[in-house]
Order: C-alpha cells, then sequence, then structure tokens
C-alpha cells in the first residue's frame, strides 16, 4: 500500500480523473473530499460491506422459505408490525 | 391496500404500516418502500417485504432480541435523514424500531448485521439502513445459542 502524508488543504490524485482532498484533520478523524467521474462509485468501506451483507442476506431468504420460518404450509397470513394509526 | 409479498401471497396492509427509505439500502438503491410484516407463528421475526420488488425480502430481528444491551448510535447524517433535531437521542422502542437484518447461509451459524441495523422513525415512517459510527458490532455477528429463530 502506498502511504502518503498530507496536511489539510493538499491534495492526492488517480488516475488523472479522482482527485482526494483532505479538508480537515482532527484528532481522531479525517475530513476527506472525493471529486470522480459520474461512472465511478465513491463509497464508505462500511457501505460496501453493508452492500455485500444485503445482498447475501437477501439471497439467503429467496425462494421458498423453510417451514420454520412461517411458510406456506404454516398457514396463517401475516400481519404489518406497525400499526394502523395515522402516520 | 393489497401488496403481493414474496411468501405469503397477496396481503392486505394498511397504507400507513409501510415505510421508506428515501435512499433505499445499499444494494437496492431503487427498493424504498417496503412493509415489515410478522408472521404469527413466529413472533419476534420480522418480515421487510419489498414493496417495489416482490421477491425481494430481508429476514430481520429487533437488535435487542439479538443483544439485551445494544445501544443504537447514529450518524448525525442517518439522524438527519430522519429528521431528527441535531443532539436528539431517540429511545429505541419509543422513538425507533431498529431492526438487523439476518443472513442465513446454509450449513453456516445465521448471523445478524450488528453493524447496520435498519432504523424506522415510528411517527413518520421514514427508515433508514444506519451503518454505526462505532465500530462496536460488526455485520456478521453470531446469534447466540437459543435465540428465538430455530433455523
Amino acid at each position: 500500500m502506498l502511504v502518503i502524508r498530507r496536511h489539510p488543504g493538499e491534495t492526492i490524485l488517480i488516475g488523472g480523473e479522482i482527485e482526494i482532498e483532505v479538508i480537515e484533520c482532527g484528532r481522531n478523524r479525517v475530513k476527506l473530499g472525493v471529486r470522480a467521474p459520474q461512472h465511478i462509485p465513491v463509497m464508505r468501506g462500511e457501505v460496501k460491506a453493508t452492500r455485500e451483507q444485503n445482498l447475501e442476506a437477501a439471497r439467503s431468504i429467496a425462494g421458498d422459505l423453510p417451514e420454520s420460518l412461517g411458510g406456506p404450509s404454516r398457514g396463517g397470513a401475516v400481519v404489518p408490525l406497525l400499526g394502523g394509526e395515522p402516520a | 391496500m393489497t401488496c403481493p409479498t414474496a411468501h405469503w401471497g397477496p396481503t392486505t396492509v394498511d397504507p400507513s404500516s409501510t415505510i421508506e427509505f428515501p435512499e433505499g439500502l445499499p444494494g437496492f438503491e431503487a427498493c424504498r418502500r417496503f412493509v415489515p410484516l410478522q408472521h404469527p407463528g413466529r413472533a419476534g421475526l420480522v418480515f421487510l417485504q419489498s414493496l417495489d420488488q416482490v421477491d425481494l425480502c430481508f429476514l430481520a430481528l429487533p437488535v435487542a432480541a439479538v443483544r439485551p444491551d445494544y445501544s443504537l448510535a447514529l450518524s448525525a447524517d442517518d439522524a438527519a435523514m430522519l429528521g431528527f433535531a441535531e443532539g436528539f437521542h431517540p429511545e429505541l422502542g419509543a422513538d425507533v424500531l431498529a431492526l438487523a437484518i439476518l443472513c442465513l447461509a446454509e450449513g453456516q451459524a445465521a448471523t445478524a448485521n450488528l453493524l447496520a441495523p435498519v432504523v424506522i422513525d415510528i411517527r413518520s415512517r421514514r427508515a433508514v439502513q444506519a451503518i454505526r459510527p462505532d465500530r462496536r458490532y460488526g455485520c456478521r455477528e453470531p446469534l447466540a445459542v437459543g435465540e428465538a429463530v430455530c433455523l
């Protein structure tokens, strides 16, 4: 991994199209600005992990629901968790 | 209103029982409207049924059912998305519901995403999958033995 020391206000360029600016540096956190073309998704690392987790979670209960989870053979309709009071 | 569901066919729900994610969920950005459902035979479990994509239905548990001592941590962005004033700390159960999405990979123990619970404002019915600003929990936390889910 390339390690570069930067001061607030300084930037890093990646591939000529992506620019990362160090905006502010706190005790535990760094505020960064990212300038990138629209076709390049920019997201926090945790969002990527959550995205992958969501896709896997959705896949994991797709298809027939096991009876132990209230599959159709168990009968009984599902009911909303939130009451019908006006929002 | 009647909505098609992934597992139980058409189901009638009151429109006020639905929730809206203004930005969708990571990986499902176009899916904004959901209805959280419960099956009488599986009390505690929540089926998060998408109204925009019929075959999308997440399985979830309230965070307190996974970790009784769970405390919510919202980033400033997520709090603003839910319309909370700065410095407001919503109370679990009273102001917001927080649901951990479960993953039931075949042959493996079920896990819960406690890093990014679905947080629902009970009053406005707005929701966001709120990634914790701290690292207190992970996105694949094992369910304790004897928990509500017998899979």
